[in-house]
């Protein structure tokens, strides 16, 4: 009886060979499980570095072209002055020419 | 014969438009290049300020200074003020007829003419206002003596009150007109 059941044991755990395949799925399953494997994480860290670098750059380049327009809107401003003044200084020029000789004449007339 | 009618009607139009486009505001004249005679003449002056021009050079007058305040209320409803002065060391050295050319644009009843002055010197200054309905919105200075002259066109709503206030400033002479007679 005893040697039965010891036979039976026996029988039923005897060293078998799992094949070629089996080998080959461990295998694949190891190198797997030891492969870096690229997370969504590290590509969103990424992708907003560069995004805060794009938007620095568009800042200072946006701060630049925003300064130079003020520059010369100020050359602009102050030429645009310096020619009003000039302008009205020739016209109340001409306007006394007009005025010594209108008065120049009265006095003439008077006098004589 | 349907299309000749319509460009026989649309031309015309189109005409008018583009002439009304390029005259610019009231009180404005059409002055010419005078391009040849800035090589010619010892001296120019040469000014276009329209209104945004002007409007940007009275951003730059400063309102606690009494005189640059003073400018700033005469620039305050002009429209342009146009400039074009030519000195040169030669007597009657400058074109008769480009002034003639102006002075042509100076008719009734647009133009009045104010004041014409004709001195031995030959210092010869014509004065022209443009109005409408009482308001003036133009004004012309043709001033010329043997080596120089000079053309002012102020265009706007004009006041001689407040230009007379310009008087002794930024080298501005003293007037002494008898504003209102």
């Amino acid at each position: 009886m005893s040697n039965d059941l010891d036979a039976s044991l026996r029988a039923a755990l005897r060293p078998v060979d799992p094949g070629e395949a089996l080998t080959q799925k461990v295998l694949a399953a190891i190198e797997q499980d030891t492969a870096p494997q690229p997370g969504p994480p590290p590509t969103r860290q990424s992708g907003w570095r560069w995004a805060s670098v794009a938007l620095t750059v568009a800042l200072l380049v946006g701060l630049g072209t925003a300064h130079q327009w003020q520059l010369r809107r100020q050359e602009r401003g102050l030429e645009a002055r310096r020619q009003l003044i000039e302008a009205l200084q020739v016209t109340s020029a001409k306007l006394d020419v007009a005025y010594r000789v209108v008065n120049d004449e009265e006095n003439t007339e008077n006098g004589s | 014969m349907k299309r000749q009618a319509y460009l026989a009607i649309l031309a015309p139009a189109l005409l008018l438009a583009t002439r009304l486009a390029s005259a610019g505001p009231p009180g404005q004249l059409q002055l010419p290049s005078f391009d040849s005679l800035t090589g010619k003449s010892s001296q120019s002056v040469n000014i276009t300020l329209d209104g945004t021009l002007l409007g940007l050079a009275a951003s730059f007058l400063d309102s606690n200074k009494p005189e640059e305040a003073a400018t700033m209320q005469v620039v305050s409803g002009l429209q342009g003020i146009y400039v074009r002065s030519y000195t040169f060391n030669k007597d009657f050295a400058y074109p008769t007829a480009e002034v003639e050319a102006v002075r042509k644009q100076l008719v009734p009843p647009t133009w009045q003419r104010l004041v014409q002055v004709r001195s031995r010197d030959q210092d010869n200054v014509d004065i022209y206002i443009s109005a409408d309905r009482g308001r003036a919105d133009g004004l012309v200075i043709i001033a010329s003596d043997p080596r120089e002259f000079t053309i002012v066109n102020i265009v706007g709503s004009i006041d001689l009150q407040k230009l007379h206030q310009l008087e002794g400033k930024f080298g501005v002479p003293k007037l002494q007109l008898s504003v209102g007679k």
